[in-house]
């Protein structure tokens, strides 16, 4: 068995109305002046776990985004190795 | 007599308002437990309010894994979800669309006026993501009078004809003892009957 380490990034899709990235910016413009400012706001998760290969813990942490940690109606999410 | 099963997770807190409600209403009630395949016969399932396990990740994310939701007899029995319910429902892709955070990112509790059956009832409603977004086929059956949370089209209420599913943030087990001041549940529980 491997060790395999992943980082998954998950945010709202651009279509959603991210109300979070409005109350950052909102914070942001009372805090100090900027221009053109644009926030999303999402969640980091970091997974530590082993497999047999590469292919099959790809498969593990594909699983793991798709049924707990995003939810595909509102969010997408990317995976860092 | 109506059979209800009420499934408890951990975090839930409105199984036993829900219990009492239906009751009163002659309704006969059992506790179904979160790690327990639904097995049996009920003419009605529902998933009550609350915090199942936490909120964690998001609302209704970690229930829809649970043995019981994983074994809902989905077409066969009337499905019901209040509040988390309605969230966990639509996380495990039963109900189409998603709850996420109320446009002002405020814990909204309170009475609402709402949209039933051509009527307007008053329920009471407690959540923090109920702004519900991107149904995809079921009927509406209820809607804020205003929009408390930023839902599409003010909708409070879905309902999956075709697999007997419903799901609802307002609280209707909340307004049913006329000594808590509303009644308005009652109409809501009345209509789940006739739809068993």
């Amino acid at each position: 068995m491997n060790e395999f380490e992943a980082v998954v990034n998950v945010k709202l899709k651009d279509t959603i109305k991210d109300i979070k990235a409005q109350t950052l910016e909102q914070a942001v413009h009372n805090l100090i002046s900027v221009k053109n400012l644009k926030c999303r706001v999402g969640s980091r998760y970091s997974i530590k776990f082993e497999a047999k290969d590469k292919k099959e813990a790809e498969h593990i942490i594909k699983t793991i985004a798709d049924e707990i940690l995003s939810n595909s109606v509102i969010e997408e999410y990317e995976i860092l190795w | 007599m109506v059979k209800a099963g009420i499934i408890t997770f951990l975090g839930t807190n409105c199984e036993r308002d829900t219990k009492q409600a239906l009751d009163f209403l002659g309704w006969n009630t059992e506790f179904i437990w979160q790690n327990d395949k639904i097995e049996k016969h009920y003419d009605v399932i529902f998933l009550p309010g609350g915090f199942s396990f936490g909120d964690h990740i998001s609302s209704g994310r970690i229930a829809k894994l649970t043995p019981a939701v994983k074994s809902l007899p989905v077409g066969k029995t009337l499905i019901v979800g209040i509040c988390n319910g309605f969230q966990i429902l639509t996380e495990a892709g039963l109900l189409s669309g998603a709850l996420t955070y109320n446009e002002n990112l405020h814990f909204i509790s309170k009475v609402t006026d709402l949209v039933f059956q051509n009527r307007i009832i008053r329920l009471p409603i407690a959540h923090h993501q109920g702004n519900y977004t991107g149904k995809n086929g079921e009927d509406v059956i209820m809607r804020y009078k205003i929009n408390v949370n930023g839902s599409d089209d003010n909708i409070a209420g879905i309902y999956d004809r075709k697999n007997k599913i419903i799901g609802m943030m307002p609280h209707p087990e909340r307004a049913v003892f006329k000594e808590l001041g509303l009644t308005d549940g009652r109409k809501v529980f009345e209509f789940i009957k006739n739809e068993i």
